[in-house]
């Protein structure tokens, strides 16, 4: 039989981690938890889990610190932040620490569980996850993610910044079926009660930019019905 | 003592020309010029008290201009406190109704007789929490408006509301509403705004979807633009309830619900997100209503 992955799932709130542990038990996984960035810390240098779920705001150290200094100690464990305040800035910081992945809170537990199977899937163990690349490359364009551009023959391409980040999500979730509705919480930040269309929309735009013929895209492939997926083959980039 | 030191430089002059004068004539203080002893010592005091006079007249206008000044910002200060204790009696408003819901229904849970209950019990308390979950992604869509930097990208008016109106069109009661949608091409199209594409339909979706909410089968809902050559004015009208003119003051503020809304599904944040999203973009929102009538809210945004 093969072993269940093992979660440590780290949040401040009692309330949260005694009604999710359970929950991810129950969806096969064995799951240790810790209630400070400290204790984390420590369970991880002594269990060595196969995956951390990470509360950003917590006492003592919080989840962002958390992430960094594994980082900075070479520890590459994939790591899915639960961040509660909205994504704008959140997200620009999340980007710098080598998150594989992050969930708004309040959030569906079941989608956890999807993206835990999804980093776990991407995840190469030992090495740093592509969220964690400043500049990912990709056919004829260069993704560079500090900057929040994207540079075809060495020029900057005229992206609206949403289809920037649109873009970004796409390229660090390669391989992944996104639905709309996921794209519209990570890159939008919201639930957006006015449907879908904004996301085609920048969709549309990214495939005029980088020239991805739809009907045989390179990069960006449309899953009729369900969403698009990143197709792409990416490295980083210097 | 800091609010008095202006008047005792606007008496100084006096003081220090009444000190002069009392020394030269005495005659402890050398005068080059004796004969003009007496004549030196009354124009001192006179040009000293002149200047004084001016000094205090100087000194009450500042005084009162700062008087008015503090009581404009003990004012502003006052509403803003005024404002913020209406906002936190709605949100507990708000908070207080699902949890009400959800603690009733999980002491149900335990007396439930059958599975079928206990079903009925969670669907009911996870209704409760989603419209919990809808309240806080609300509000911070409203904390991420004033903080987010913003899209300025030259967005096509008259081609977002084609599509807002298209989407209104495929809820189920627009079926039974007359849904008229006016965007000039004569003498030109509306100018393009700079701006963020999907917050405007955001704003401009959020005025469709309370029109069609706040009437009833066979009313009319109208949006038309138009320009005036420095802004793009966008309306939404309709022949629905209205609303009363003692409400229609604080639709715009968060949470805020008239007497119209009881009952009406949505979070109270509709309005202040549409009202967020135009000031950001430098416009301005307004609401005229007549109660039995209609409404017609009114964006206006700068062209170019």
């Amino acid at each position: 039989m093969e072993e269940k992955p093992r979660i440590l799932l780290v949040d401040d709130e009692p309330d949260i981690t005694s009604n999710l542990a359970p929950f991810l038990e129950r969806a096969g996984f064995s799951v240790g938890v810790a209630a400070d960035g400290v204790a984390a810390l420590r369970r991880v240098a002594d269990t060595s889990p196969d995956i951390i779920v990470l509360d950003v705001l917590m006492p003592k150290l919080d989840g962002r610190e958390v992430c960094r200094r594994l980082r900075a100690s070479g520890n590459w464990t994939p790591i899915i932040m639960l961040t509660r305040v909205g994504e704008a800035t959140e997200r620009a910081m999340t980007l710098g620490e080598g998150a594989d992945d992050y969930l708004n809170k309040p959030f569906d537990p079941h989608e956890l569980v999807a993206r835990i199977q999804a980093v776990l899937r991407r995840a190469r163990p030992g090495t740093p996850p592509l969220t964690a690349a400043h500049r990912l490359a990709c056919g004829s364009f260069i993704l560079d993610r500090a900057a929040r551009r994207v540079l075809a023959a060495g020029r900057e391409l005229p992206l609206t910044p949403r289809a920037v980040a649109l873009l970004d999500y796409l390229m660090t979730h390669a391989g992944e079926l996104l639905s709309r509705e996921r794209l519209l919480d990570a890159v939008w930040g919201w639930d957006y009660p006015v449907g879908t269309r904004a996301v085609d929309m920048r969709i549309a735009e990214l495939r005029k930019h980088l020239e991805d013929d739809p009907d045989s895209p390179r990069y960006i492939e449309t899953v009729p019905g369900q969403g698009y997926m990143f197709i792409g083959q990416m490295e980083a980039a210097p | 003592m800091r609010k008095y030191w202006i008047w005792l430089v606007a008496l100084a002059p006096a003081g220090v020309a009444g000190i002069l004068a009392l020394l030269l004539q005495g005659g402890s203080l050398p005068n080059l010029v004796l004969q003009f002893r007496a004549d030196l010592g009354a124009l001192l005091l006179l040009a000293g008290l002149l200047l004084s006079v001016a000094g205090l007249g100087i000194a009450a206008l500042w005084t009162l201009a700062r008087r008015r000044q503090e009581r404009a910002v003990a004012g502003e200060q006052a509403s803003a406190a005024e404002a913020h204790r209406r906002f936190i009696q709605r949100l507990d408003h708000e908070l207080k109704n699902p949890l009400t819901a959800i603690r009733a229904g999980l002491a149900n849970l335990d007396s439930a007789p059958g599975q079928a209950e206990r079903q009925d019990v969670l669907v009911s308390v996870s209704a409760q929490a989603e419209r919990l979950g809808r309240l806080a992604a609300d509000l911070r869509k409203l904390a991420e408006l004033e903080a987010q930097p913003l899209e300025r990208a030259p967005v096509d008016v008259g081609e977002l509301l084609e599509e807002a109106a298209e989407l209104a069109r495929q809820r189920p009661a627009a079926a039974e509403r007359d849904l008229a949608l006016t965007v000039p091409r004569a003498p030109w199209p509306l100018p393009a705004v700079a701006g963020d594409r999907d917050l405007l339909f955001l704003a401009v979706y959020n005025l469709l979807d309370n029109a069609l909410k706040f009437t009833r089968a066979g009313d009319t809902v109208e949006v038309r633009a138009f320009e005036d050559g420095a802004s793009v004015v966008v309306e939404v009208a309709d022949t629905g309830s209205g609303i009363p003119a003692d409400e229609i003051l604080h639709i715009f503020d968060e949470l805020y619900r008239g007497q119209g809304a009881r009952g009406v599904e949505g979070s109270g944040l509709g309005l202040a997100l549409v009202k967020a999203v135009v000031e950001r973009h430098g416009g301005t929102v307004a609401a005229r209503s007549r109660p039995g009538q209609g409404s017609v809210f009114t964006l206006r945004l700068p062209a170019g």
